[in-house]
């Protein structure tokens, strides 16, 4: 009852124009991220996000919330209408809803994307609420010794579970944390890998690491083709699913939505592996499992809306503990440090409004989205005729702006762009740059709390296997790594090669 | 693939050593907490260690075809790719000279008739709306103060 109390209080401290101005901003360019090929919302949530500085912390977190979910509205219309997924969560509703468009029923498998999305959203966030607060009041226990180990287990369950390499995400990883160490250290003050550069006392900016490794990483990688995009015509009639469809898809919905949240729960699965998961549930579960791959609803409405309730799956680590649960948790997390709150289970207690709020305003720009997202999809979708080449470069000018606002001087545009040359000759060598971005968001919190802890117990190191909740969590750690290590030794390079 | 992790591995080592050397200049460890040396110390390590392991891997491992997978695309791609980056560090050293309006045009005018193959007038054109556009948003509304140039804007 708590619960819905604070939801109560979130939806007084959200419903005011300001902040509905900034769900529906927030909502209509995330589904138009996620139409348009090119740039994902992590990118687009770096870019948007030094924009936001001078905001108040909760209609910019607004924005960047209903942003993310609004891409995986967004995402599912190229992959129906032209095939070409707009965002990497929304690959596997090309196969059912390509098929389907081309059979004449674009409109129906538009329809039931929207409104699997929808419910999925709306379940999600009422299990983010109750996951969320709970998760928190209990980490509210945690001291130095155990968050060091949480958060050394949430980065590596990030990749784990996140389905790359391991060697090349854990290279990743450290050369992130190596990025950590650039500034002034908390231990004696002293400046670590400046070399006498001013702008480098107080870190790398992740804004600019982002920026950079997703933002014009991701331009350079699509401008390397002229892209030409034919969408097919979707009329506005067609848009609404026979009340028939829904009710066949309505457990496809549930499952999706349970799959979604679930595994995205755990740091590192993200909204593209539980899509794929759902898809593959809806698949087994079928009756007529040999009819998938020539359209079949279910094998859209499951995935779309697992991949929304992945959405609020990943908050929910990033809410309760502090640790982002995919690259763009890991942007939303940066902007909470950069608007001065302190990520972790005690964002619950002093910026209870807060939170609350942008929980709320999730339900608002669920249904925003909806309302949107149905009639107004073959708008959406005609803005897939205006030419890439006009595109791309607005996103360079708006990454150049971005840059240049973190510090308000040229050195940062100038870092940013040595990144997106790192960024891109990674995205080639097959090296995954979220894990390097979680690390450097991550890394001072871990030697942060690594001094406190060994501190607090007088430089004595088995503080971390004396205590329960952090022998625990090191275990599960332990455990985990034999496991991985165990299954690389025994079958194959990579869980990645496995796939393909 | 093979060449890439080699290349990779390569460079994680170099990487590893830097990290290692910075590490010495400082206290590996305080009173009772690690020092300022304690995390790249064991930053450089850990890069090493996996760096070796990604290198050993090129030469342990079945070749697959991941391994056929070219790592840079086809000329032609790779052209239009060095033409954006190059023109973005132009943008980077000019906007103090030429001001932040000027450059931004000059950008996408460049962008629009050198790779897009757009007539010159339409690409200026396009280049002057999206650097009026910028210019009012982010300098105009928002003040942001941008690097003015010799034009005084």
């Amino acid at each position: 009852m708590e619960v819905l109390g604070n939801l109560l209080s979130g939806f007084a401290a959200c419903l005011t124009a300001y902040n509905l101005g900034m769900a529906v901003l927030g909502a209509f360019l995330g589904t138009m991220v996620g139409i348009l090929p090119g740039l994902g919302p992590s990118a687009t949530m770096a870019i948007i996000l030094p924009i936001t500085f001078g905001m108040d912390p909760t209609p910019a977190m607004i924005m960047l919330t209903s942003l993310y979910y609004g891409a995986m509205y967004g995402g599912s219309t190229t992959s129906i209408l032209v095939n070409v997924p707009g965002e990497s969560s929304s690959v596997v509703t090309a196969i059912e809803g390509y098929q389907l468009a081309r059979r004449g029923k674009a409109g129906t498998a538009l329809g039931l994307s929207a409104i699997g999305s929808f419910v999925a959203g709306i379940i999600g966030t009422f299990a983010l609420a109750f996951t969320a607060s709970t998760l928190a009041e209990f980490s509210l226990k945690f001291g130095p010794s155990e968050l060091f180990c949480l958060v050394l287990l949430g980065m590596f369950t990030i990749i784990y579970v996140g389905g790359k390499d391991v060697t090349k995400s854990l290279m990743s990883m450290v050369i992130g944390l190596g990025l950590g160490c650039v500034g002034t250290d908390i231990v004696e003050g002293q400046s670590r890998f400046t070399y006498g550069i001013a702008e480098l006392l107080d870190g790398v900016d992740f804004v600019i690491l982002v920026m950079g490794t997703f933002g014009i990483a991701e331009v350079l990688e699509s401008a390397e083709e002229f892209m030409k995009i034919e969408p097919m015509k979707v009329k506005f009639r067609e848009l609404f699913p026979s009340l028939k469809e829904v009710w066949q898809c309505r457990w496809a919905i549930l499952r999706g939505t349970f799959v979604g949240f679930g595994i995205c729960c755990v740091p590192g699965s993200g909204p593209t592996i539980s899509s794929f998961l759902s898809y593959g549930v809806e698949k087994t579960v079928s009756k007529h499992p040999e009819k998938f791959g020539t359209g079949v609803i279910e094998g859209v409405a499951g995935p779309e809306s697992a991949n929304n309730a992945a959405v609020c799956g990943a908050m929910v680590p990033m809410f309760s503990l502090g640790i982002p649960g995919s690259g763009a948790t890991a942007v939303l997390l940066g902007g909470l440090i950069l608007y001065g709150l302190k990520p972790g289970p005690l964002l619950f207690v002093e910026n209870a409004d807060f939170v609350w709020a942008v929980i709320a305003s999730m339900f608002i720009g669920n249904i925003v989205l909806i309302v949107m997202n149905l009639p107004l999809v073959p708008l959406f979708a005609s803005l897939l005729r205006i030419p890439y080449s006009f595109i791309y470069p607005a996103i360079l000018i708006v990454c150049i702006v971005g840059a240049y606002a973190v510090a308000s001087g040229l050195f940062e545009v100038g870092l940013m762009l040595v990144f997106a040359v790192c960024g891109y000759l990674m995205k080639k060598a097959d090296i995954p740059a979220a894990p390097m971005l979680m690390a450097l968001i991550m890394g001072p919190m871990l030697e942060r709390n690594l001094y406190q802890a060994l501190n607090l117990a007088h430089g004595n190191v088995l503080v971390f296997v004396q205590r329960p909740i952090s022998a625990t969590l090191l275990s599960i750690l332990a455990l985990t790594s034999i496991f991985v290590a165990v299954k690389r030794a025994r079958g194959g390079r990579t869980v990645q090669e496995a796939e393909e | 693939m093979k060449k890439a992790d080699r290349v990779f591995g390569i460079i994680g080592l170099g990487l590893s050593l830097w990290c290692y050397l910075e590490s010495t200049k400082f206290h590996y460890m305080a009173q009772f907490t690690p020092g300022p040396g304690f995390m790249p110390f064991w930053v450089g390590v850990a890069l090493a260690v996996l760096s070796t392991c990604l290198l050993l891997d090129t030469f342990k491992r079945k070749p697959s075809k991941l391994d056929d997978k070219k790592i840079l695309p086809e000329r032609h791609a790779l052209t239009r790719v060095a033409t954006i980056l190059l023109l973005l560090f132009g943008v980077r050293f000019s906007m103090n000279i030429l001001g932040f309006p000027l450059t931004l045009a000059l950008f996408t005018a460049a962008i629009l008739s050198i790779l897009e193959r757009y007539n010159l007038f339409k690409s200026i054109g396009i280049g002057i709306a999206y650097a009026a556009v910028t210019w009012f948003v982010f300098e105009y509304i928002l003040a942001m103060g941008f690097p003015k140039g010799f034009l005084g804007i």
